[in-house]
């Protein structure tokens, strides 16, 4: 009885590996936009990232 | 002409109404004339049954009210598609590192059949028969840690000394309270093996294991069967048969995902649609630092995107805002990396921190015309940093691999810790405690 | 098949032989213990009351052991000091004749057996429990000493069995349904080979019926 749970667990693993990779997903965060002018090729100082302004003395001796 | 001869044989046996000698209390002889000795109730006396005078045989103190049967005397119910009656009853004591343990015999009756034995310890019951075949070893009563009986091989599990504590009803040997019995216990779950030796005679049965809700069922009883504590000596395990099954399982799956992998690892495009290498320094006054990138084309299916940053960063850090944009849709992909490496050289020899390197994968991205938007951000002052940036199309995601491995292993770990638990807890109860698991061939 | 006819010297009565080769029988009458002679047929004694019938096997009880089907035509019983126990005197379906052993409902087939020649039988001095023998290629360890008294006779059996007092028998077991009999009631030791059978696998009928029990 385990056994066919497990199996059919293990299968359903395989296959969220399968569409994770075939669909190209990621683990790493990140943010999506929409509509970004097309302006920013001429100026790319217009853009706002969420991520800017990222001033962070992350170490090292 | 010859009139009817007599009937042949001796008169017909009935259940029979006697009354006790020592009490006068009615006795009743369920067994047909077939038990050897039988109990008074009221008085407690042990009765020769043979006796059409019913002997006294011993007499004992009552203790029984205190732990009446389960099943009560006068029962009838199915085992192994033959009824029984059950005809008598006794409690047995074994002391192990002075620790007493009781259990319960129930002696079952059928005019046809003859007699079967249930025995209940905690909750655990176990049906048992008289074995018609010798087990290997058993003309002499030596414990040996192993034995074999029918093809199969059973474990010594203990050996302890026998007390028969008090009986009701009627038994099929001349039973006496008080009467001492070795006895040893070999298993091979869900059987056990148990031989007994009372006054110079080995006598070996074989017990299966039942369920207590199996005897409710079979002898009606009211009500629910007591909780079985514990793990009993030949209780069957419910993840032994499980086990070589799963782990069978796992490796056809570790194989399935290894197979995936590389198959992904050959068929994924893994093409490098950009490189550039770039420079920033720190200047004064302090220039826009974003700046874009050509654009290049990302193919094929919509897949992940690799986008690496590969400096020469010693001693320094520095942080990458990234942005993925679609030039047609404006659909873009907003990230940011640090890239930090330290290295030196102190007492212990040296040492590194952090990477030169860095990689991120973006999720799904549509094919299209792209470019990147970088903006490299770092300390006010900093040495001038080289590095390149090179954007890769479906790339293989080793770490999806990883995950899955542990996805499958977890399962396959647990269901062996807790055999390994459920084993540990019937050998705790044995005269090995410390014993290796022998795993159970076939 | 004929059956040979007598008359009983005793009280007259027809007496049957259920088969040939009978040599003692009891007279369903007057209870006379007869046996066979060349000429006729010679009273040994009477039988007395036999113990209250508890086995479910009776006279003219028929089954099947190994194929070969069989009527109970006769018994002896015999008692010791934990109880008692019958054997059941078989006719077989080849005119042969074989024994049921009935002890609280264990069952077990055996017949007489020689064995082979050379091998001597041990005498009733050199048994030992835990002694291990070997027949037709079967080990059998030694594991009861039983001291048996002579208790009554029912119906034909293939020998003279009468004046019993206290003989000894043992019981000896193998790894497999099969055990041995060493019968000292004679002065010459008997073996009996056979094997433990379940009671369904006899397929008897016509066995006594219980009250309250089907």
């Amino acid at each position: 009885m385990f056994r066919q749970i497990y199996m059919l667990y293990g299968l359903l693993i395989l296959a969220t590996v399968g569409y994770a990779q075939y669909n190209g997903w990621s683990l790493d965060t990140m943010n999506q936009l929409k509509n970004v002018p097309k302006s920013v090729r001429d100026n790319p100082g217009s853009y706002r990232s969420v991520y800017s302004g990222y001033h962070h003395y992350t170490g090292g001796k | 002409m010859n009139p009817q001869p007599p009937p042949v044989g001796g008169p017909k046996p009935r259940v029979s109404g006697l009354n006790c000698p020592n009490c006068g209390g009615s006795i009743t002889l369920r067994a047909l004339g077939q038990a050897s000795s039988v109990v008074c109730e009221g008085c407690g006396s042990i009765l020769d049954a043979k006796d059409p005078k019913l002997q006294i045989i011993q007499t004992f103190h009552r203790i029984v009210s205190s732990d009446p049967p389960l099943i009560p005397l006068g029962t009838r119910g199915k085992i192994r598609g033959t009824d029984y009656e059950v005809i008598g009853f006794e409690r047995r004591t074994i002391t192990v590192d002075l620790v007493e343990y009781h259990w319960h015999e129930y002696i079952l009756f059928n005019p046809y059949k003859g007699f079967r034995y249930l025995t209940e310890y905690q909750g655990h019951w176990n049906d048992i028969s008289i074995c018609k075949e010798l087990p290997s070893m058993s003309s002499s009563f030596n414990i040996s840690p192993r034995v074999n009986y029918l093809g199969e091989s059973y474990q010594h599990f203990q050996s302890a000394d026998a007390n028969t504590d008090f009986v009701l009803g009627e038994f099929p040997w001349q039973v006496r309270v008080g009467e001492r019995a070795s006895v040893t216990d070999y298993v091979h779950p869900p059987r056990v093996l148990s031989g007994e030796k009372m006054a110079g005679e080995v006598t070996w049965s074989i017990g299966e294991y039942i369920p207590g809700r199996d005897v409710w069922k079979a002898f009606n009883l009211p009500g629910s069967p007591p909780a079985a504590i514990g793990v009993y000596e030949n209780e069957p395990s419910p993840f032994r048969a499980n086990l070589k099954a799963v782990w069978i399982g796992f490796a056809a799956l570790a194989f399935g995902l290894l197979v995936m992998m590389i198959g992904f690892d050959v068929f994924a495009m893994n093409s490098s649609v950009f490189q550039g290498a770039y420079r920033f320094t720190s200047g004064y006054p302090r220039a826009e630092a974003s700046f874009v990138t050509n654009t290049f084309e990302l193919g094929g299916r919509p897949s992940n995107v690799e986008v690496t940053t590969s400096t020469d960063l010693q001693n320094n850090w520095i942080y990458l805002n990234y942005a993925l944009i679609n030039q047609d849709t404006g659909q873009a992909w907003d990230f940011g990396r640090e890239v930090s490496f330290y290295s030196g050289y102190d007492s212990d020899g040296s040492w590194t921190e952090g990477s030169r390197n860095a990689a991120i994968v973006v999720p799904s991205v549509p094919p299209g015309q792209y470019y990147l938007r970088i903006e490299p951000e770092a300390d006010t002052v900093h040495p001038p940093v080289t590095y390149t940036v090179e954007v890769r199309r479906d790339v293989p995601v080793s770490s999806f691999y990883g995950i899955g491995f542990l996805a499958l292993l977890i399962p396959a770990i647990l269901i062996t810790w807790r055999s390994a638990s459920f084993e540990k807890s019937r050998w705790s109860e044995s005269d090995h405690p410390h014993s290796p698991i022998i795993p159970e061939g076939s | 098949m004929t059956q040979p006819t007598a008359t009983c010297p005793n009280c007259g009565a027809k007496i049957v032989f259920k088969w040939s080769s009978s040599v003692q029988t009891v007279c369903d009458y007057c209870k006379s213990v007869l046996v066979r002679t060349d000429i006729d047929l010679q009273v040994l004694g009477k039988v007395g009351d036999l113990p209250p019938d508890i086995s479910p096997i009776q006279i003219n009880a028929a089954g099947v052991y190994r194929n070969k089907s069989f009527v109970v035509i006769g018994r002896i019983l015999y008692e010791y000091d934990q109880g008692g126990w019958n054997e059941w005197h078989l006719m077989m379906n080849d005119g042969g004749s074989g024994w049921l052993s009935d002890a609280q409902e264990e069952y077990g087939v055996s017949f007489s057996s020689k064995p082979s020649a050379g091998q001597a039988l041990p005498g009733e001095s050199q048994l030992e429990v835990g002694r291990e023998l070997t027949w037709d290629g079967t080990t059998y360890t030694l594991s009861v000493i039983t001291q048996a008294y002579f208790r009554g006779v029912e119906g034909e059996l293939p020998f003279k069995f009468w004046d019993k007092s206290d003989m000894v028998f043992a019981d000896l077991r193998s790894s497999s349904r099969k055990f041995a009999t060493l019968d000292y009631s004679d002065a010459e030791p008997a073996l009996y080979l056979g094997e433990f059978v379940e009671f369904e696998d006899l397929k008897l009928k016509n066995l006594r019926k219980f009250e309250g029990w089907s």
